[in-house]
């Protein structure tokens, strides 16, 4: 069986420009915490726009919104793969015109997916990842054990979970990418499955699992403690089990919880901006989720189109922003404020206003919790590893989990 | 914190900024509503403002306006309709043309950026008179990087003409030359922050551009929720409701708060109109803010080889025109 190359090279870590394609807004799932708000059938990305959008791209080489030494294009739905036809007619495309104009990125380029992994067996989409091998990372998407996935995950229509035609496709990603990642979604009633669930990915191989929980509004009085009360039994899970040497769950980390400076540490957590995305209609966006189907409440903030380009001052608030400004006085003075994350598109749609620099605060009792079940797990793990003389060993060898940034 | 209440007397009022006024059908503000306003003032301990129409106001209004201090911004050529008091050094002026005669202390001069190019000398010699000038460009959204040169070129001209008006021992005022050689801080329109205006309709909005929006329902894609023309901020009934107060102000501006181009308005409206954001300046106003800024640097140099001028100002050399290109240096 084939065995994806982790190709380093053609992936500067950090340094690479974020380019996504909307190519369709249609799915076969209608996940219930899903912030897609408009997802529809007809909003199939035609190859004219996708050609006419990358060749805007790659005849602004040298503008600094491009001036990045590499590129990640990435293809998101919906579901991207139900596009599969057009998605390798897009990157042979790419592939065609990057060697043609002997731009920078051809040889530092990746195509990136994120996909519910229902059809990810087919024939179109294996030969796809067959033929860019040296370049493509896909992430599935499984929400932990069977009744966690299907109490959100569920089909269009019949309602009828996801989880077995998912898993099925496990075995198969994860020999094509050995280190494959998943993305866990919770929302408010998936709080009593959150241990179960990140301990059934690890039983699945999964070593890395990313969770995080929604930007929404949509916590219950008392989640917070009943948060609080999972993580710390998957805490015990985790180090009682000896899962810290080989797995990884994002929500530990020894960088999160910690007073924050207002000067040095006031970067934007988010990359809204700096990434471009790209729609049917060949509308361009500073991320996904200003573009319409993402908003509830708002108009989508496009900032141009691919026959007349960007708008450069409907960029500069994005490119403006940093921590400080955007957050109440709360936010900028608490204790624990490392690692609390922000979603931009949801800022501005949870807003009172037309602006990207009100910060939504629903998750802070969350994040508080997060930190506090954090900190026990920290202060266990490394009790047990001091009483066992192996914290060196452990500091050595650990296994990092970086944070959700887009 | 709030000093100035606007009140626009009618739908037809003199635009004295940036926006021009789209409404061409009158519609009076109803003496009641201008009670009211009045009123609200004083509790607010407000200066009131009051912006004319170009037409005569019936006469139960006269002693309204009067019952309280006022600013009176009016049409020129239009003085007999407004009751000026004579020493009032306060009251403005506006212009869309380049006038004969000015009446008032102060003088807003509307133009396009091309009728301020090609009237250059015309403009240039209503420097040297005992008024303020404020020259107000009305198409800032269609400057572009080829007119810089233009811009610079033309602001050196005038500085020509500036300095001689020194020499000869008289202090002209042109808001675009000689504001920021004695700002040591911002001095903006601080629409929302430091003022605001009462429409006909009994409503506030930041400023009138935004009201003439929601009469041309312009931005109607751009409001608070759900797609809506409303743009006002309160009303004479329920007082004022600013949503997101804090992001009107210069320090929740990123570009603007490290910024030294003193003078400039920071335009809420035309941010708005440009970069969607209330706070965040277009390209436009930052390039024209610095070349105006770069200017007066150049002028007051030349005043000081005169002699001692405003010492404690100090503009100082920078690199570049818009800010936006030196953010991270921040």
């Amino acid at each position: 069986m084939l065995k994806i190359k982790d190709n380093q090279d053609a992936w500067q870590s950090g340094m690479a420009k974020n380019i996504t394609f909307i190519v369709t807004k249609d799915c076969q799932l209608a996940c219930k915490y899903c912030y897609l708000v408009g997802k529809n059938v007809k909003e199939r990305m035609s190859f004219d726009v996708a050609k006419t959008f990358i060749d805007y791209v790659l005849d602004h080489e040298t503008d600094p919104d491009f001036a990045y030494e590499s590129v990640v294009w990435d293809f998101i739905g919906g579901e991207p793969f139900l596009e599969i036809g057009l998605i390798d007619k897009i990157c042979d495309y790419i592939k065609t015109e990057l060697f043609r104009r002997n731009h920078h990125w051809f040889n530092s380029y990746r195509f990136s997916f994120s996909t519910n992994g229902i059809n990810y067996h087919e024939k179109a989409v294996q030969d796809f990842i067959k033929k860019n091998r040296n370049h493509i990372s896909i992430g599935i998407t499984i929400d932990g054990t069977e009744k966690k996935h299907d109490l959100n995950r569920v089909y269009k229509i019949t309602e009828k979970g996801s989880y077995k035609d998912v898993v099925k496709n496990i075995p198969l990603w994860l020999e094509q990418f050995p280190g494959g990642g998943t993305k866990v979604t919770i929302s408010s009633a998936d709080i009593p499955y959150i241990k179960e669930s990140v301990l059934h990915l690890y039983s699945l191989g999964i070593h890395e699992v990313n969770i995080n929980v929604v930007f929404e509004d949509v916590w219950q009085e008392g989640d917070d403690l009943r948060f609080e009360e999972q993580l710390m039994q998957l805490a015990d899970s985790i180090i009682d089990g000896g899962f810290y040497q080989d797995y990884a769950c994002s929500f530990f980390s020894e960088h999160i919880g910690k007073p924050m400076d207002p000067k040095h540490d006031n970067q934007n957590w988010c990359g809204a901006g700096k990434m471009l995305s790209v729609d049917a209609a060949g509308n361009l966006y500073p991320c996904t989720r200003f573009a319409q189907y993402s908003l509830r409440d708002k108009e989508a903030w496009i900032i141009g189109n691919i026959k007349d380009g960007i708008d450069k001052n409907r960029l500069r608030p994005f490119l403006t922003l940093d921590r400080t400004t955007q957050s109440p006085q709360k936010c900028i003075e608490c204790e624990v404020a490392s690692g609390c994350a922000w979603c931009q598109g949801e800022n501005f749609d949870a807003a009172q206003t037309h602006t990207v620099f009100e910060r939504a605060t629903a998750i802070c009792k969350m994040h508080k919790a997060r930190v506090r079940a954090n900190n026990y797990y920290w202060n266990k793990l490394y009790r047990k590893l001091e009483l066992e003389d192996l914290r060196e060993q452990y500091e050595a060898n650990k296994r990092e989990v970086k944070p959700e940034i887009c | 914190m709030l000093q100035y209440l606007v009140i626009l007397l009618d739908d037809t009022s003199v635009a004295y900024c940036h926006a021009d006024n789209p409404l061409k059908k009158r519609n009076l503000i109803p003496v009641e509503t201008l009670k009211k306003g009045i009123i609200f003032g004083m509790k607010q301990n407000l200066m009131i403002q009051y912006v004319f129409p170009d037409y005569e106001l019936p006469k139960e209004y006269v002693d309204v306006l009067e019952s309280i201090d006022n600013i009176k911004i009016y049409p020129i050529n239009h003085k007999s309709h407004v009751l000026i008091e004579e020493d009032n050094v306060s009251d403005v002026e506006v212009a869309d043309f380049i006038p004969e005669k000015v009446e008032s202390k102060n003088l807003v001069l509307r133009l396009k950026f091309s009728e301020i190019l090609a009237k250059k000398d015309e403009i240039s010699k209503l420097f040297g008179n005992d008024f303020r000038l404020n020259i107000c460009i009305t198409d800032v959204e269609k400057f572009t990087d080829k007119d810089i040169i233009k811009y610079q070129e033309l602001l050196k001209y005038w500085n020509a003409i500036l300095l001689n008006l020194y020499k000869e021992s008289k202090t002209p005022q042109i808001n675009i030359l000689t504001d920021r050689m004695l700002l040591d801080k911002m001095h903006n329109c601080d629409a929302g922050v430091n003022n605001i205006t009462l429409a006909p309709n009994g409503k506030f909005y930041l400023c009138p551009a935004f009201y003439y929006d929601e009469k041309t329902t312009v931005f109607n894609q751009l409001n608070h929720h759900k797609p809506s023309s409303d743009n006002s901020v309160g009303d004479l009934e329920n007082g004022l409701n600013i949503p997101n107060p804090e992001l009107l102000k210069l320090d929740h501006a990123p570009l603007c708060r490290n910024c030294d181009a003193y003078q400039c308005r920071r335009c809420i409206w035309l941010n708005r109109k440009l970069t969607w954001d209330n706070n965040t300046p277009s390209h436009q106003q930052c390039i024209m803010s610095h070349i105006e800024r770069n200017a007066s640097r150049d002028l007051l140099n030349k005043i000081r080889e005169i002699g001692e001028f405003m010492p404690e100002i100090d503009i100082k050399e920078i690199s570049y025109l818009d800010p936006f290109d030196v953010r991270k240096e921040f």
